[in-house]
């Protein structure tokens, strides 16, 4: 059922990649800011 | 919700785009970014915070006493019409001044006219008009004046709003038989008893500046306007700088969160998600005792509220973000910081989805003006006057509905960047405190162009 409409869904989840990628941008550049603030 | 006046974002469908659909999605994403880091580099200091409203000539006549009186008889004219039409008319929805009235002409045109024109609700505000006049009369009869309206409690700020918007969207998508005529107009006449009571006890302007529904609703659209009156004159202003100065409180967030989610819920109605769900849901409340109908609108009722919990979270997200880069503000300081910035996205919302409902269900009102019981009546030779579905074509729309999304985003990002810069004394940690707004901005417009993508599945 869900892979017959695999399509649809996937097509979906396409939409929101940019909010993904930009979310993983995001977290791993505050990752980095506490690592240089604790180092620095 | 299977009534003529909800999910208007499916009028139309689209088969010619030189791109998948969800490419403009990355588009109108990679738009947003360019933005932000030309506002990074172009934008140095705040533009919005200050007062650069100049009055207009001939803005006295705008803003006289008479003007104000014409229009609020014309607003309560129309109430009226609303309430009789609604009772005494036919109870076919399309066939009916009263729905089509209130959910297309009031509830979406005057979105748009706002931002065109400024706060034109405020002067044919019928609740305001009469609470107005029956305040001056009162004035009359009893010499030794009126007592004077209790303070309006600062706790309560824009939740009464919040409140009547929510109970609008209510009425319009969960609500089975929402747009039967006599069910607009009884739930005109008890929003209009709320309000007077609500006016007698804060007075007519504290209510209406606060806590009325559509006062604060189109108020928020009409801050984008570059058009304001103050003290009776029209004068011009820089657009969104009306943003700048909103005062924000309590409730503002959730009123902002009312808006955009109710929008979402309409559009998600047509989403396979919600479509595959919901009968699910229907059937579970069924088993649990509930008749038909009440766990149908249960069902709805709980898609609306997860709607609009969805964009309060990803709002919140964003606040808890930005403050997590430093600066000593807390998240409450923070999220009546940047809530105006929402407005514009509130204001693309209605403007993406529902385009050709108002452009298409918005004629009726020419027949329905000349016809407005039902009954055959041809009071201004307009009845036999029809629908133009070519007035845009479907390609058209998902253009301009694409514009409409990402015009509306960057204004909010705009917002949000002027005030950033005017709240953090480091540029640096104000652009820093905006990549979390960029992703709020990023995410919503995903959500909007996915849900506008639904209506056409």
């Amino acid at each position: 059922m869900y892979f017959a409409h695999a399509g649809h869904w996937l097509t979906s989840i396409a939409y929101f990649i940019p909010v993904i990628a930009f979310l993983v941008w995001l977290g791993v550049t505050q990752i980095k800011d506490r690592r240089d603030r604790k180092q620095g | 919700m299977i009534t003529l006046f909800a999910h208007a974002g499916g009028l139309i469908g689209r088969s010619d785009l030189p791109i998948p659909e969800w490419l403009f999605g990355w588009a109108a994403a990679m738009v947003l970014v360019i933005s932000f880091v030309a506002l990074a580099i172009l934008w140095p200091e705040p533009k919005l915070e200050g007062d650069r409203w100049r009055p207009l000539p001939g803005g006295r006549v705008v803003g006289s006493r008479v003007v104000e009186i014409v229009c609020g008889a014309i607003g309560i004219g129309l109430l009226g019409v609303v309430i009789y039409t609604g009772l005494q008319g036919t109870q076919s929805p399309a066939a009916n001044f009263a729905p089509t009235f209130v959910y297309v002409i009031f509830w979406i045109g005057l979105v748009p006219a706002s931002v065109l024109f400024g706060d034109i609700f405020r002067a044919f505000n019928p609740w305001r008009a009469l609470g107005r006049a029956v305040g001056w009369a009162a004035g009359r009869v009893v010499r030794s004046g009126l007592p004077a309206p209790l303070t309006y409690p600062e706790r309560l700020g824009h939740w009464p709003a919040a409140a009547g918007v929510f109970a609008f969207a209510v009425l319009e998508l969960v609500r089975s038989g929402g747009d039967q005529p006599d069910t607009v107009a009884i739930a005109a006449l008890v929003y209009s008893a709320i309000t007077f009571v609500a006016m007698a006890l804060y007075g007519v302007e504290a209510w209406s500046a606060r806590g009325e529904a559509f006062s604060v609703y189109f108020n928020l659209f009409s801050r984008i306007s570059v058009f304001e009156t103050r003290d009776r004159v029209l004068g011009v202003r820089p657009p969104l700088a009306g943003l700048a100065h909103l005062h924000a409180g309590a409730g503002t967030a959730a009123l902002l969160a009312v808006m955009i989610g109710s929008v979402t819920f309409d559009g998600a109605g047509e989403a396979p998600i919600w479509t595959g769900a919901s009968p699910d849901m229907t059937r579970f409340f069924g088993d649990l005792g509930l008749a038909p109908q009440p766990a149908f609108e249960l069902t709805f009722l709980i898609g609306l509220i997860a709607a609009i919990l969805l964009v309060a979270g990803l709002y919140r997200l964003g606040v808890l973000g930005a403050r997590s880069v430093g600066g000593g503000f807390s998240a409450q300081q923070l999220s009546r910081a940047f809530v105006h910035s929402l407005v514009p996205i509130a204001l693309a919302y209605v403007m993406a989805h529902y385009l050709t409902y108002l452009l298409f269900r918005g004629q009726a009102i020419v027949f329905l003006a000349s016809d407005p019981l039902g009954d055959g009546s041809d009071l201004f030779g307009t009845a036999s006057t029809q629908i133009d579905y070519g007035v845009i074509g479907s390609t058209a729309t998902w253009y301009w509905q694409v514009a409409f999304v990402v015009a509306g985003h960057a204004a909010g990002l705009t917002l949000a960047h002027d005030r950033a810069l005017a709240l953090y004394d480091d540029a640096k940690l104000a652009v820093r405190s905006q990549y979390w707004m960029l992703a709020v901005m990023v995410a919503f417009t995903s959500l909007a162009l996915w849900l506008l993508s639904q209506a056409n599945t």
